[in-house]
């Protein structure tokens, strides 16, 4: 009875309960999107660092992985620690490297990686063989290289060094073999980059980068206390940065404050855009309706019942409203995550708007409560509406 | 370079020597570790790298750059020759700046450059400042984006005000009609009536941007610690949000008028009573 009645009363106004009805949608859009804004990117970024399992990073102190060109001394010798420390089951040194692919007479700019075979947490093979330990004739492509270079497995490509221009060559050369083609985790959209033997890239690089890395990836036994193998790397390592998954996105959290913030700024603008909207249309129709309801308390009809029925009213622009304002959401968040993956540099993999069920839920439920409270003014005005004074006054 | 010595400054005493080696620090710097001009700081290249004694001879304000704000790094400057001798790297560089004489086309100059380069490339400013600004127009796209939703949502929210606005006058139309007040004279009344409650609105919201305007500034200025602008009122965007609420209010006004002077006023008396 209360739904029906609610129900009759929108439809005598189809132009105002539609209007007020796509404005409840696009409010619950712009929510949602604010709401898988506001932590989207941590979650995809966590599970970007966690899908080779490394749950801890060693950088130089005072940096994040690959965000400077600092790079770790001793790489060898850190390994070696890192390695023998209790509950820590892999360690994997990555050393960035800017190189040189030639190509049609010209020198195509190459990102390359060395990296440890048995340990490597960057990359995933997609076709062909992976390096081997101490590989020093094979290189893997990532996609954009490949295509840019033409290349495919079984192909030989000459690497450059450092270029030296005082005597207008090449430091070092090398010819390696292409051995498998592979999706590079971290990589931005079409980063030319390439994989090879962690010494390979030291020796190529130039002196400077003679045993060092760029970073260590560690991971712990399954069922060690991470956080406590973390501790025991700080304790022997006190010049290097030690960093779980977790001060990771901690710290690229700091980074995108801005992100968060807008977020939340906009999610409350759209919270009170619906709170208006609900509340001034069942206010209006409470004043339509004023004489209708104290015909109805006079005859026996209970407050509760009022009230129930005010809100169920704006229950009912709230939640076909909110259900059409999540499929828009979703879709304007691909649009506004197209936008927005197209900064220079970041990881491909990374995303601003995750739909994950406990997003979507924050927001409906979010959606219904404010439904539920814009209801509240009018249905206590309709329920403590002097009953006789109203009926004398709405008397023809 | 600078990067390198960021987060590997120790602040110590240290007697004065002749050979220190002088650093200027930005003053956000100075501010957090409390360093002074005179002071004595400790450099290192990373954190497993001798350390070298350098006193602070200058405090700098560093050119408000929007692109590394987020990263809160400290900058430093040293002489050329002392940080390539801190880093082990002597005479080399990331990248010089070239001045050319004046009538000497950047494009050409760049392109014989670029011919005969061997191990650097060359790249105009031009090149440069698009390359940088890349991150601001990806925000800038977005931003535009987040104004189409609140300006459609605005528009519904509008209109859907004005037809409930409007509707509430059953009564009065009804009356006015009733006592030979013509379609348009009511029309026009209903207008007019739809569009003070533009401007009005419009004004206010004008006053809570430039109120949200101030507050965004100070904050971030605070957080940040530093004089760039977050959030710039324009003339020109108050002249454009102004002229699309008046646009916007006056069509759901006249919309939503339409609508009640085409209604034959005994019905409108009725839906009123």
């Amino acid at each position: 009875m209360k739904g029906s009645w609610a129900l009759r009363d929108l439809l005598r106004h189809p132009v105002r309960s539609g209007l007020a009805l796509l404005g409840v949608a696009i409010s619950a859009a712009l929510l949602l999107d604010m709401v898988l804004l506001s932590g989207g990117i941590e979650r995809s970024f966590e599970k970007l660092l966690l899908s080779r399992g490394y749950q801890v990073r060693v950088s130089p102190k005072g940096t994040l992985p690959f965000d400077t060109e600092a790079t770790l001394g001793n790489a060898a010798q850190i390994v070696a620690g890192i390695r023998s420390t209790p509950g820590v089951v892999q360690a994997g040194p990555v050393l960035g490297a800017s190189l040189f692919a030639r190509h049609d007479g010209a020198l195509l700019p190459l990102v390359a990686y060395g990296i440890d075979p048995t340990a490597q947490g960057i990359y995933v093979l997609e076709d062909g063989r992976d390096l081997s330990l101490g590989d020093s004739t094979h290189v893997l492509l990532g996609k954009p290289v490949a295509r840019r270079l033409g290349a495919k497995l079984g192909d030989t490509l000459v690497l450059v060094g450092r270029l030296d221009p005082e005597v207008a060559a090449p430091a070092r050369s090398v010819k390696v073999v292409v051995s498998g083609l592979v999706h590079f985790l971290y990589d931005a959209k079409d980063q030319p980059s390439i994989a090879l033997t962690l010494p390979m890239v030291q020796g190529l690089g130039g002196p400077h980068l003679v045993d060092r890395a760029s970073v260590i990836l560690v991971r712990a036994a399954d069922g060690a206390d991470t956080g406590a193998v973390v501790t025991q790397l700080r304790q022997t390592f006190p010049k290097l940065g030690v960093n779980t998954v977790g001060d990771l996105v901690a710290k690229f959290r700091e980074r995108l404050a801005y992100f968060r913030q807008l977020s939340l700024i906009l999610g409350s603008i759209a919270l009170i855009v619906t709170v208006l909207l609900v509340g001034t249309l069942l206010a209006i129709t409470v004043n339509e309706r004023l004489g209708e309801i104290a015909t109805m308390r006079a005859i026996g009809i209970s407050r509760t019942t009022v009230i129930a029925q005010v809100v169920t009213q704006g229950l009912l622009l709230v939640v076909p409203g909110g259900v059409l304002g999540i499929f828009l959401g979703l879709g304007t968040a691909r649009w506004l995550d197209a936008i927005l993956t197209s900064f220079p540099g970041l990881p491909a993999a990374i995303s601003f708007f995750v739909a994950e069920p406990r997003q979507l839920t924050i927001a409906a439920l979010t959606l219904l409560v404010t439904g539920l409270l814009a209801g509240v003014p009018p249905a206590w005005r309709a329920a403590n509406a002097p009953i006789a004074a109203t009926l004398r006054s709405d008397a023809p | 370079m600078n990067r390198f010595l960021l987060a590997l400054l120790i602040c110590a005493p240290l007697p004065l020597r002749a050979q220190l080696l002088e650093i200027a620090v930005e003053r956000r710097f100075a501010d957090d570790a409390k360093v002074h001009i005179g002071d004595t700081v400790w450099i290192a290249a990373s954190a497993d790298a001798p350390e070298h004694a350098a006193r602070v001879v200058a405090v700098t304000e560093p050119a408000a750059d929007p692109a590394t704000i987020m990263r809160r790094d400290y900058r430093v400057r040293l002489h050329l020759p002392d940080l390539a001798a801190i880093l082990g790297q002597p005479d080399r560089v990331d990248r010089f700046g070239v001045g050319l004489e004046p009538g000497v086309d950047p494009d050409s100059a760049a392109e014989r450059l670029n011919r005969v380069a061997f191990g650097y490339q060359v790249f105009r400013s031009s090149e440069i400042a698009s390359q940088s600004s890349t991150t601001f127009l990806v925000v800038s796209r977005f931003h535009r984006a987040i104004a189409i939703i609140s300006i459609l949502a605005s528009a519904v929210f509008l209109l859907c005000l004005m037809v409930l606005k409007v509707e509430e006058r059953r009564l009065d139309v009804a009356v006015l009609r009733f006592t030979g007040i013509s379609r348009r004279t009511v029309f026009r009344s209903l207008l007019l009536e739809a569009m003070v409650v533009a401007v009005a609105g419009a004004l206010l919201g004008t006053g809570i941007a430039a109120v949200a305007s101030a507050i965004v500034n100070w904050y971030y200025q605070r957080t940040f610690s530093t004089a760039l602008i977050f959030s710039l009122l324009q003339w020109r965007t108050i002249l454009f949000a102004v002229v699309l609420s008046i646009v916007l209010g006056l069509g759901a006004g006249s919309l939503a008028a339409w609508r009640l002077v085409r209604t034959p006023p005994l019905t409108l008396w009725r839906r009123a009573g």
